[in-house]
């Protein structure tokens, strides 16, 4: 057991190197063949950019850690935006506690799914679908699909456009959310327990871990930071509608899975995550600097989704191979 | 492994770090580009990219990019994720473009973006879809209401010779553009066809099957019908579809508002004599004109008009420089057309 520990941990940390030497030849080659990629004023808008991704990723990393997956997140996101948007413009009631509101209602929403799955006992998979359907047909239905919540004030709207100590405004927020998962993940109880749970879920039990109560958690803060992320989207585009965050459930997967967490659950890391999303996010705009068609950024998302995966089992599938080989040798010595 | 890692991070962090300082010493491309007058840098955003309608405006915008030696860059959303349009235009504002053409899908939206743009000197139009009016200087319309309303008019009135009765089929008897548009068909009607006669106007709620549901009606209603206007897209080729079915070919004639590809069929089978929308090839072409004069200081707020290459002058009322008249899709011409 100790051994194989050590192995994942091992297996873990090669990928995690991968991954930062892919992230430093995309920014290297962009730099190189991309139209002022490299500017300071890029770094920025890639980050501002890969904020509500960004967020939705750290929140799926310890919901697929334990072995689950939330694909409500975007369709949540959109939901909070227009209760937001709803709850400022026809509820009259001040940005913060609007803000608030739906921030309790994304944590709401997220105990529904948390609900469904621990004391129900229904496969995360067959309930996030249901619930992504649910909120965007809610966020749709309140606004017939139609109604745009617009003119934000300023002030609101500084904290997704503007610059603050010369870093985006949303910056600080997400730094401190990916801080706070990581001691989460890294530092905790909880976090070992989540890793417990996905590597072997009766064995989480039978060692005394309050399996559901910490599955629970995991959506119950996915919803939170859905939340989180709509309130951020909806200041840098300076409007909710109805179809905000579509899609982005998948965005977050990708980078989660890219950053090495295995989405059969027990092993992974926070920030493997956040490589992950520097990688796609990187890879976005250097595709729009190096003036190529848009549409390739999801091709080589794929491709170096792919790449990543296997490259990082190649050396094990290889020397397992290799072990097989000699067995087979040795037998047929033996023979 | 881990001094491996180590070595990384620095390694990153002076690709960062070389990459700031060179920003700070080399003026962006873009003002470069406008101080020797020459190659600028126009970028046009469609709404989607995959959609044939705005596949066919660059093609027009490629022509005047080539004509004026200015580098085109067409980029759009190719999904459904609204924020996509605001991500695509901040990078062209790193990118360092010089003007910014945009068809906008979220007016508010798009606006806080192209607003940025400006703010950093890029020159900010918009065609086919406009932003708010502090998102840019100038729209490129491609139609007016009075002037779709006077083409549709002006062709039936021609089709019947003046005289007869006609049946309008629209979306809804409620929607702004559609009564819009009404008005002004009914304006020409008064002042230069009176002995044209409208008999009725029946809504088909954007769906080619009532549209032809209502048509078959309208035919067994008014025996006298000369001809059915629909001024709704899927009405166009639903109307055609009915009097195709009640084998009137030719003799109850359909004009409507629409796109060519859906009517094409109808316009060869001699079923549909005319199609109404704007010249997109010309939109496009119009629109990276009036995108490349601005970023060269030619074309000003205040204008009045402004020459935009082989396809000559267009007013400019306001804001809004007007693509003019729309065009007619015909037999022999609408082959040239591909949305």
């Amino acid at each position: 057991m100790n051994t194989d520990k050590r192995t994942r941990k091992d297996n873990l940390f090669r990928h995690e190197a991968i991954l930062l030497i892919v992230l430093v030849a995309e920014w290297i080659f962009f730099r190189a063949i991309g139209r002022n990629f490299g500017t300071y004023d890029n770094s920025c808008d890639i980050l501002r950019h890969s904020c509500e991704i960004g967020l939705l990723a750290l929140a799926m990393t310890p919901i697929i850690l334990t072995g689950g997956i939330d694909l409500s997140v975007g369709s949540l996101l959109g939901l909070c935006a227009i209760l937001f948007g709803k709850l400022w413009r026809d509820g009259h009631l001040p940005i913060p506690i609007a803000a608030l509101c739906a921030i309790a209602a994304g944590a709401l929403a997220g105990g529904l799914n948390a609900a469904l799955i621990t004391r129900l006992r229904l496969p995360p998979l067959i309930v996030t679908l249901g619930t992504f359907s649910l909120f965007r047909g809610l966020a749709e239905a309140i606004t017939h699909g139609l109604d745009t919540f617009t003119n934000f004030p300023n002030s609101f709207l500084f904290l997704g456009q503007e610059r603050w100590l010369g870093i985006p405004a949303q910056a600080p927020l997400f730094i401190a959310i990916a801080i706070f998962f990581w001691l989460l993940v890294h530092r905790t109880t909880f976090g070992r327990s989540f890793r417990a749970i996905g590597f072997a879920p009766e064995g989480a039990r039978f060692a005394g871990i309050p399996a559901g109560r910490r599955v629970a958690m995991t959506y119950v803060l996915a919803g939170i930071v859905s939340a989180i992320a709509a309130i951020i989207y909806t200041a840098r585009l300076g409007q909710a509608k109805a179809d905000a965050g579509n899609g982005y459930e998948l965005f977050a997967i990708t980078a989660v899975v890219l950053g090495g967490t295995s989405i059969f659950g027990g092993t992974g890391s926070v920030h493997g995550t956040l490589l992950g999303v520097a990688a796609i996010a990187v890879l976005q705009s250097g595709i729009v600097h190096a003036l190529q068609p848009s549409e390739m950024a999801g091709m080589l998302t794929g491709a170096l989704l792919i790449l990543a995966l296997a490259s990082s089992v190649l050396p094990k599938t290889i020397s397992s191979l290799r072990a097989r080989k000699s067995a087979l040798k040795l037998a047929k010595q033996n023979a | 492994m881990k001094k491996l890692l180590s070595s990384l991070v620095l390694l990153a962090a002076f690709a960062v770090f070389s990459g700031c300082n060179k920003s700070a010493e080399s003026p962006a491309p873009g003002a470069d580009s406008s101080k020797s007058a020459k190659k600028l840098t126009i970028a046009l955003l469609p709404k989607s990219k995959g959609n044939a309608y705005f596949i066919s405006c660059q093609k027009g915008a490629q022509k005047a990019a080539t004509e004026l030696g200015d580098e085109l860059i067409f980029d759009g959303p190719t999904g459904t994720d609204p924020a996509k349009q605001n991500e695509i235009v901040e990078n062209w504002i790193t990118l360092g473009v010089d003007a910014i053409a945009a068809a906008c899908e979220n007016k508010e939206g798009i606006s806080t973006a192209l607003r940025k743009a400006q703010a950093k000197g890029i020159k900010v139009i918009t065609y086919d879809a406009d932003a708010l009016t502090d998102g840019r200087t100038f729209f490129v319309n491609q139609a007016t209401p009075q002037g779709i309303g006077y083409t549709l008019m002006d062709q039936a009135a021609q089709l019947c010779a003046s005289n007869g009765e006609f049946a309008i089929i629209t979306a809804s008897l409620t929607a702004a553009n559609q009564q819009e548009w009404q008005k002004y068909i009914q304006e020409d009607r008064d002042k230069n066809y009176p002995d044209m006669k409208l008999v009725a106007v029946k809504p088909c709620d954007d769906l080619k099957d009532k549209a032809q549901s209502e048509t078959t009606a309208l035919l067994s209603t008014y025996p006298n019908l000369k001809l059915v206007m629909a001024i709704c897209s899927p009405g166009v080729p639903g109307a055609a579809e009915a009097v195709k079915q009640a084998g009137k070919t030719g003799q109850i004639k359909v004009i409507g508002l629409g796109l060519p590809n859906e009517n094409k069929i109808y316009v060869h089978g001699g079923v549909t004599q005319a199609v109404i929308l704007w010249n997109t090839m010309d939109l496009g072409y119009l629109t990276v004109y009036a995108a490349d004069a601005m970023a060269h200081g030619n074309l000003k707020p205040g204008d009045t008009s402004f020459k935009a290459g082989s396809l000559g002058t267009f007013e400019i009322k306001g804001d809004n420089i007007l693509l003019g008249k729309p065009f007619v899709f015909t037999k022999d011409n609408i082959d040239q057309f591909d949305f």
